[in-house]
């Protein structure tokens, strides 16, 4: 059987199905759209049904997404598709919205079970409901009690869902569907004037309200001051990157080192051969550059959930929505942003917080561009190579302001081309920001538990297949060649005099370039050096830029080892060696003019291949992950061009 | 007046709303000519505007609370 789970939004609604449903719960999309479906199973009476978490709306006329959805979902899906059965979860201090959507429920035709939540809030409050007078109100749908925060009153509502399922199975009564399908607009205005009315009369006869207490605003007032409300979050935004940056790396290193040990220890059972060298080199490498997210993703939400849980981050999208409106993007818009700093993964999955499609694809496209923390080794190895150490004015370090400046850069690109896309893009309806800013609540840490795990679970299960398969094929690229190909380039190697002098270390540095030169990867990056010659990079360049499409940090191993001449060791001598590099006609092959190119290269270029597989998960579509591959190339490409030009 | 000319804590009561998607949509969550509302917080720089009325608030743009008419409650603590 199918159940859905309706409500309006901040009801509880998530917390009433998180408790029904446990870790048992199911994410995707509503066909065709990109409003999250979330089900889940369900037990009653030992029978699992299937419980479909309905998006949070005031009504199901459409006038957005979300409604749409929930009114297609009862009017238009397929007979297999509808819910035989409804809970609607309603607000105890808000009964009269609530019924409001309950009403239009009970008209079409669906039967239901209505939860009254958070009873204990509203009793507080001076609310009080006489459930006995809406039980003879509404005499054909059980009326439950739940306080779904701390887990009171789930027996109550199994019992009713399985009184109504029993009821359901017996009496096979044709459903009339009383709900008038208004498409005119002053004929959904006076079909719901009528309803509030009637309404009106029933929140008379059942609830009695005390003496109005306020609620307090002083905290509010505090968090969105035009100083300390933006101090606060500056704060709190930097406690999270703290964590992100610092803590992350901690389980992000023993996941790489598990696998690794791994590595050697299946290396050490298995005969050497292809075989081996498949499931050492490319498979287990694959699933740890899948697996070393995690941390990030975990963390990110475990504090995207908290903010979200406790009421504060409706209070941070309230502050920042101004600031950030004339680019096209919504308050919303501004953790995900921030967050792709840490790793644009969990940023284009936070999107979904995003009302407005329109504001949310921009959101995605451009999170990208935020400067993450695959560039860090990418950005210090060159500015390392071509920045002199010195300090301006006696106390700025010219290595740090260029750091500093390839950050910006990306920023004020970012919200540049979010004012194109804003410009472009089409909105299919006038949208409007309509958003609850909801009481203070202490976090609940089964919801924010449920989310991060989630979170966790889309990624591996669902981009992670997309990122290993690549990976595995990107290995396989730069590990097989023409063999003929190869071996020849080996016999000439061990011919030089260089190759000669040489211990054996160095010998196998050697011979490693040289396989790499005369892998498909290393034909495909010499191929493209006509392209890449304006732009200021040689063949070595174009492999590493190749092979870093992966994952932006490749590039630095890449280079390590095709530039092996001159000793191969740690990265601290990689970049002594990389500044001794000739090109054929005795300059220097990272000069200033490569090295500023590089470093604009990537800041724009889409290297990372995970990011494209979640933007395509979230997107339910390539194209955007396709746009973004060739706009932000081409950006690369022209921004290297003009860099390695002009200098 | 309009929503957006109060100041924080003034009580009026919602005589008008202009824009017909939108006065559907506020209807729909309960708030149409004849509601109580306070308004509770004004973003800096222009931002949105947040009011309460019966247990809730709700944050809507300048622009949009151009479009709502209310009159001001005299004489309220």
């Amino acid at each position: 059987m199918k159940i859905a789970l309706f409500g309006n939004p901040n009801t509880g609604k998530s917390t009433v199905f998180n408790l029904l449903t446990g870790l048992r719960q199911k994410i995707g999309n509503f066909a065709g759209v990109t409003v999250e479906k979330k089900s889940g199973l369900v037990s009653v009476k030992g029978i699992a049904h299937e419980l479909i978490d309905v998006p949070g709306v005031y009504s199901v006329y459409p006038s957005n997404k979300e409604e749409k959805v929930v009114y297609e979902l009862l009017m238009s899906s397929p007979i297999n598709e509808k819910p035989d059965l409804g809970i609607v979860v309603a607000d105890a201090s808000n009964l009269s919205r609530s019924l409001f959507l309950f009403s239009q429920l009970i008209d079409c035709g669906l039967p239901l079970v209505l939860v009254i939540n958070m009873n204990d809030i509203a009793e507080k409050k001076g609310i009080h409901i006489d459930l006995n007078s809406l039980k003879r109100t509404f005499s054909n749908t059980p009326i439950v009690l739940m306080n779904a925060r701390v887990g009171l009153g789930k027996d109550r509502l199994l019992n009713a869902l399985s009184s109504q399922i029993d009821e359901l199975k017996t009496e096979q009564t044709q459903v009339s569907n009383t709900l008038k399908a208004l498409s005119d607009l002053s004929g959904q205005e006076q079909e719901a004037r009528q309803r509030h009315e009637h309404i009106g009369e029933i929140i008379q006869e059942s609830v009695r309200t005390a003496e109005k207490s306020q609620r307090s605003h002083t905290l509010d007032r505090w968090l969105t001051h035009p100083i300390f409300g933006y101090l606060i979050f500056a704060a709190i935004l930097f406690v999270i990157f703290q964590f992100v940056f610092s803590f992350a790396s901690y389980p992000m290193d023993a996941i790489e080192t598990g696998f690794e040990w791994l590595t050697i220890g299946i290396k050490g059972l298995m005969p050497d051969g292809p075989l081996s060298a498949l499931i050492c080199d490319g498979i287990i490498p694959g699933i740890s550059g899948v697996l070393v997210f995690i941390p990030q993703i975990g963390i990110l939400f475990f504090f995207i959930a908290l903010l979200e849980d406790s009421g504060y981050l409706a209070r941070a999208v309230f502050l920042m929505d101004r600031l950030v409106r004339p680019f096209g993007l919504n308050g919303r818009s501004v953790v995900p942003l921030l967050s792709s700093m840490a790793c644009a993964i969990p940023g284009v999955m936070a999107t979904r917080g995003i009302p407005n499609y329109k504001e949310r694809i921009i959101t995605i496209f451009v999170a990208p561009l935020m400067s993450c923390s695959a560039r860090i080794p990418v950005f210090t190895l060159l500015i390392g190579l071509v920045i002199p150490k010195m300090k301006l004015l006696g106390f700025i370090n010219l290595q740090g302001l260029v750091l500093l400046g390839l950050y910006v850069l990306g920023i004020v690109s970012a919200l540049f081309i979010s004012w194109i896309m804003h410009l472009i893009l089409k909105q299919e309806k006038r949208s409007y920001y309509l958003m609850e800013i909801p009481e203070f609540k202490r976090p609940l840490w089964r919801n924010i538990f449920i989310t991060v795990f989630e979170k966790i679970k889309v990624f591996t299960t669902e981009a992670g297949g997309i990122i290993l398969a690549i990976s595995i094929v990107l290995w396989a690229l730069a590990s097989y060649g023409p063999s003929e190909q190869r071996s020849a380039a080996i016999q000439s190697l061990k011919k030089t005099s260089e190759y000669k002098t040489k211990d054996k270390v160095e010998r196998e540095g050697l011979v490693n370039a040289v396989l790499l030169e005369n892998s498909y990867i290393g034909i495909v990056g010499k191929g493209i050096e006509p392209i890449i010659k304006p732009i200021g990079y040689d063949w070595k360049i174009g492999i590493a830029l190749i092979t870093s499409f992966a994952a932006r940090e490749v590039f630095v191993g890449s280079l390590s080892t095709i530039y092996a001449n001159g000793g191969t060791g740690s990265e601290f001598r990689l970049s002594e060696r990389l500044k001794k590099q000739k090109n054929p006609d005795g300059t220097m092959v990272f000069s200033l003019r490569t090295g500023i190119s590089l470093m604009v290269f990537y800041v724009y270029a889409m290297q990372c291949l995970s990011t494209l597989a979640i933007v395509k998960r979230e997107t339910n579509s390539w194209k955007w992950p396709a746009l973004q591959l060739v706009s932000f190339g081409f950006l690369a490409y022209l921004g290297g061009w003009i860099c390695f030009s002009l200098l | 007046m309009l929503l957006n000319e109060l100041k924080v804590g003034d009580q009026a009561n919602i005589i008008r709303i202009a824009d017909d998607v939108f006065r559907t949509k506020l209807l729909e969550m309960g708030i149409m000519p004849g509601t109580l509302v306070t308004l509770v917080l004004k973003a800096p720089f222009n931002g949105p505007i947040a009011f309460s009325y019966e247990n809730t608030m709700l944050s809507i743009r300048k622009e949009d609370a151009n479009n709502i008419f209310v009159e001001k409650m005299m004489n309220h603590a």
